[in-house]
């Protein structure tokens, strides 16, 4: 279970090389926005977003740290929610 | 593999809502069927690295990019209920607090990533693990077959998905095909990492996998 922390760790401090400095060096995306695009279809995630969280960014902090920072809070979201989900099936998970 | 806000019409958000609730219901009277006491720290550790794994894309030439999904992985270790928790618990996360994913899709995401790819896992990991000689090398083919194949037939629903919205003017034959094709080829590279981690837990953490108990 240690080494599997250690691994999720390493995985977001090394995530900014691949989904930011890869990403504006090589300027691609994925399959279906790539399709999507030859298809027409018109994605309007800025037109309504809620969060300011937005692409794994953090308002006021550069891309890379605020990747870091993202990688982090989702983490914690996701062993709080299981927390939550554990608790409210009481003994049973 | 995240079909964001915009791509899908009413009618296939209402359709894919309605399925994935209705999966998402039964999968939690299962869960309530079951003690997993012990399960607790492995959900969160199998979410939680599913999604770091996640922020990984790698860029491919052609301008194109692939990340692992992990769909497959979270069935081949958790069994298929907790499996599709873990999915929904990574995706959600993803699309309210990041907007990865549109919230009128995520029942669409769910059901491609965290119903097909998931149970797709499963299926062709216990194929490879009854039907081969070796137990360890048929659950290392099982996981390699279940996370390319459940990867490809993800990609297939989600180009149906699109292809029957209105919003999408081509049909359904252009959109499952051009989906299809892309997952079958960039599928590969998710079978080798499940593969990898299946290959990994079975030898030295066998106490983690899900052997089908329940």
């Amino acid at each position: 279970m240690r080494i599997s922390i250690i691994v999720i760790l390493a995985l977001i401090v090394v995530s900014p090389i691949f989904g930011v400095i890869l990403a504006d060096m090589v300027g691609y995306h994925e399959p279906l926005d790539v399709a999507a695009e030859r298809l027409g279809l018109e994605d309007v995630t800025d037109l309504f977003n809620w969060t300011p969280f937005i692409d794994y960014t953090v308002p006021g902090l550069p891309a890379t740290i605020g990747y870091i920072i993202s990688g982090l809070i989702g983490i914690a979201m996701i062993i709080g929610l299981v927390y939550v989900f554990s608790k409210l099936t009481s003994d049973r998970l | 593999m995240h079909i964001p806000d915009g791509y899908l019409d009413l009618t296939t958000v209402f359709i894919t809502y309605t399925i994935f609730t209705i999966y998402m219901m039964y999968t939690l009277y299962k869960l309530k069927n079951i003690s997993y006491t012990e399960k607790t720290s492995l959900l969160a550790v199998v979410s939680a690295g599913i999604f770091a794994a996640q922020m990984l894309n790698w860029p491919i030439v052609g301008g194109t990019s692939l990340h692992f999904v992990g769909g497959a992985l979270a069935g081949i270790l958790l069994g298929p209920w907790l499996g599709t928790l873990s999915m929904f618990l990574v995706l959600f996360v993803q699309c309210i607090v990041f907007h990865d994913g549109g919230i009128t899709t995520l029942g669409a995401n769910m059901i491609n990533m965290g119903i097909i790819d998931v149970l797709i896992g499963i299926i062709f990991y216990r194929i490879g693990e009854k039907f081969s000689g070796s137990r360890d090398f048929g659950c290392i083919i099982g996981a390699f077959l279940g996370g390319w194949l459940g990867i490809a037939l993800a990609g297939i629903a989600c180009g149906l998905e699109i292809g029957f919205s209105s919003q999408f003017a081509y049909g359904w034959v252009l959109a499952t095909s051009v989906m299809g094709m892309w997952h079958l080829a960039l599928g590969v590279i998710e079978g080798i990492i499940t593969a990898l981690v299946v290959a990994y837990l079975v030898k030295r953490a066998p106490e983690l996998m899900y052997w089908g108990a329940d």
